[in-house]
């Protein structure tokens, strides 16, 4: 992208918006703030921002009806800032259309990987996508149904693999356990967590060397997976 | 026993036969030996009959009798027989001497009688009252006594229905007890009402109602002395109540000083870091070196997450309080759970050696996959925080029939025998005199996580160090954990 990509935060702290605003715009981003959902959705449309940050307590209407807004007409990263923190709230968000959840407060360098991710993913889509995903020593053929470690192929299941395929053609975006559950196994299954857990159990013991510290296939704590491509 | 049986107004048949049969029987017994007796003598034996009507029927019967046994006496025995004429002056003074002395008895024994009814009657309302202050010992809940009332009244004044009405102005309280409970009142004026009243005012009343109209003096009092009983117990309720009341009030008052002392403190250590680096660093006649800009810099990034977890910590020890942490219990893996703590501790946790130990065979788990990261968080803290670095900490987990068994050890000092308990209370720290950071609400989170989840928590003391033990439940509400089936590669 040559232009300096574009991001519209809605928040309604005043010193957050300060804050970001100095930091994104030091790091090459345009910026522009607002601190009411109407207005945000305005400069949505009238701007088409290239990502959106959204806080959930707006003084004028709910930031996640403010994602369900968008998610009508735009597939705009939007990466979702909160100082609530219980999991209902992030799979509220994540349902209704968010990319992203990061709890306040948080570290500046995380909210940065994160835009740069959100940005890249959104280009990719645009493409239309890689039928090889390439995460470090893991490769994974999404067209062949193959995956390998360090050139060695790893076998797995075909449940296995579909969830490892489903994982990383989102790569490093939270989703959640419903949604997983729903497009691996199918809707019957949405509320069986019992088989995710078991079934990432099962990929990580085949995928990561180091069994402590799962590096691709991170668990977000009550709320979901999320494949991580790395930097 | 009811003291109404020996009441004058009781007349049963087989009494009235006996008052109507005497006099005749007398006559029949006594007329044959008419010659052979002298008239003192018969006018002695009528008497006889005289005292037993009026012990078994009262004076009006004693007195009838005595005017029928005169008449009987004078008819039959007294010269010229067969008429009531009498001849003889003599004559006349023993039938009017008779006539007194039969008077005068009747009166006599009638009053002894009367005396004893009431006596046996008031006998029978101390009894009642004594057996209703026995049911009354004891209960300190005022809806437990306006019960206990309301089947007591109804029992003794023989009522078709009760209510109990108390009314606590002090504390906004209000009772009503209707005995028995489903008795249809809509309307109807009661029979019989009495107020509960003591030193401080009106409480509330006992009404009743009954089938018969009316009422007996001795029902009325003895409902006087049952309202004024059941005053003083619901009083001495009262009082009890508002003492505990008092009481939980002065603790949750402790525990706010307490809490706000502590946290206060807490969080005036970390703010005063960070005003101390950032002013330094807004100071432009400082130059400040590149690594000491970095120095001031991370205090402050620790500072804050320090912050942070101490308002979470807050938060879900408010939770935990007012029991609004209700665990989402879902089938969760230990290891995962357990990796995702080890991996975002793993800065913290690098001067110590890590041991975890979970075997494949421990099973799914029902448990709140966020609550239990805490549990174990906290834990690995505690023990990061009083162990010496470079030794171990080990963390392995169980399942043993019904029950997932986990421990955390470390090799930190002993706890005091006397503090095993108390270091999962608020606030307690192990050691005051070594400056350990924290909040004081660690470990009394695991308590309420591990507790809310139906397990238990308990540390104990090893021969290196100490280690905290916690059960947790292997099914969910009954439920086995479920099989899932693998497939082939």
């Amino acid at each position: 992208m040559t232009a300096e990509p574009h991001i519209l935060v809605i928040d309604d702290e005043p010193q957050i918006l300060r804050a970001l605003r100095t930091i994104l715009t030091a790091n090459h981003y345009r910026v522009t703030v607002t601190s009411r959902g109407e207005e945000g959705l305005a400069y949505a449309a009238a701007e088409k921002p290239d990502l959106i940050i959204l806080d959930l307590g707006l003084p004028d209407m709910d930031g996640v009806a403010v994602c369900a807004d968008l998610r009508q007409w735009t597939q705009v990263p939007i990466i979702v800032l909160s100082v609530r923190d219980a999991e209902r709230d992030k799979v509220l968000a994540l349902d209704k259309g968010a990319d992203d959840y990061l709890v306040k407060p948080f570290g500046i360098e995380e909210l940065l990987a994160r835009i740069r991710v959100a940005l890249r993913h959104a280009a990719q889509a645009k493409s239309g996508g890689d039928p090889v995903v390439t995460a470090g020593d893991l490769v994974i053929d999404l067209a062949r149904h193959v995956v390998s470690v360090r050139d060695v192929e790893v076998k797995l299941t075909a449940t296995e693999f579909n969830l490892l395929a489903y994982l990383a053609s989102k790569p490093n975006r939270v989703l959640t356990h419903q949604n997983i559950l729903t497009h691996v196994w199918g809707p019957e299954y949405a509320d069986s967590v019992a088989y995710l857990r078991v079934f990432v159990s099962n990929l990580r013991k085949k995928l990561e060397g180091d069994f402590e510290q799962p590096r691709r296939l991170v668990t977000e704590p009550g709320v979901g997976y999320r494949f991580l491509l790395g930097e | 026993m009811d003291g109404r049986l020996i009441s004058s107004k009781r007349r049963t048949p087989g009494l009235a036969l006996l008052l109507l049969v005497t006099i005749p029987l007398v006559t029949l017994i006594l007329f044959p030996l008419r010659a052979g007796l002298s008239t003192t003598t018969v006018a002695l034996v009528y008497l006889l009959p005289v005292l037993i009507n009026t012990i078994y029927g009262g004076l009006v019967p004693g007195v009838l009798t005595a005017i029928a046994a005169i008449l009987t006496y004078n008819f039959f025995f007294l010269e010229p027989y067969y008429t009531f004429f009498v001849h003889e002056s003599q004559d006349l003074v023993a039938l009017v001497i008779f006539l007194i002395v039969a008077v005068l008895i009747s009166q006599l024994v009638g009053k002894a009688n009367r005396n004893l009814g009431e006596s046996m009657s008031r006998e029978g309302e101390l009894a009642h009252l004594y057996e209703l202050s026995l049911a009354l010992a004891g209960i300190n809940e005022i809806q437990e006594i306006a019960e206990v009332i309301a089947g007591r009244a109804s029992e003794i004044l023989g009522a078709r229905a009760v209510q109990v009405k108390v009314s606590l102005a002090h504390v906004q309280e209000e009772h009503l007890i209707q005995f028995p409970s489903q008795a249809p009142l809509t309307g109807e004026k009661p029979s019989l009402a009495a107020p509960l009243v003591t030193a401080r005012g009106k409480l509330g009343e006992i009404l009743i109602w009954r089938d018969r109209e009316g009422s007996e003096p001795s029902e009325e009092r003895i409902l006087r002395t049952f309202a004024s009983q059941s005053a003083l117990a619901i009083e001495r309720a009262a009082l009890v109540e508002s003492e505990t009341r008092a009481k939980v009030l002065e603790e949750s008052d402790r525990l706010k000083t307490a809490l706000l002392s502590s946290v206060s403190h807490e969080l005036r250590s970390p703010l005063s870091t960070i005003k101390a680096a950032i002013t330094s660093l807004l100071n432009d006649q400082v130059g400040w070196e590149e690594a000491a800009r970095k120095d001031l810099l991370a205090a402050v990034d620790e500072e804050t997450d320090l912050l942070n977890r101490l308002v979470g910590n807050l938060l879900d020890m408010s939770r935990i309080e007012t029991g609004a942490l209700r665990p989402d219990r879902q089938w969760n893996l230990l290891s995962e759970i357990v990796e995702g703590v080890t991996g975002r501790m793993h800065r913290v946790l690098k001067d110590h050696n890590l041991q975890v130990h979970i075997p494949e065979e421990v099973p799914l788990v029902p448990v709140d996959y966020v609550q239990m990261e805490q549990v174990f968080t906290n834990l690995l803290s505690n023990s990061i925080k009083y162990a010496p670095k470079g030794s171990t900490i080990g963390l392995s987990a169980r399942a043993q029939g019904e029950e997932v068994f986990v421990q955390v050890t470390n090799e930190g000092p002993p706890i005091p025998p006397a503090n095993l308990e108390r270091i999962f209370d608020k606030f307690t720290r192990q050691s005051e005199a070594e400056k350990v950071s924290g909040t004081g609400l660690g470990l009394s989170i695991c308590k309420g996580i591990v507790e809310a989840h139906g397990g238990r928590i308990w540390a104990e003391n090893q021969e290196r160090g100490i280690a905290f033990h916690f059960t947790l439940p292997a099914t969910l509400d009954g439920a086995q954990p479920p099989v899932i089936e693998m497939e082939e590669a």
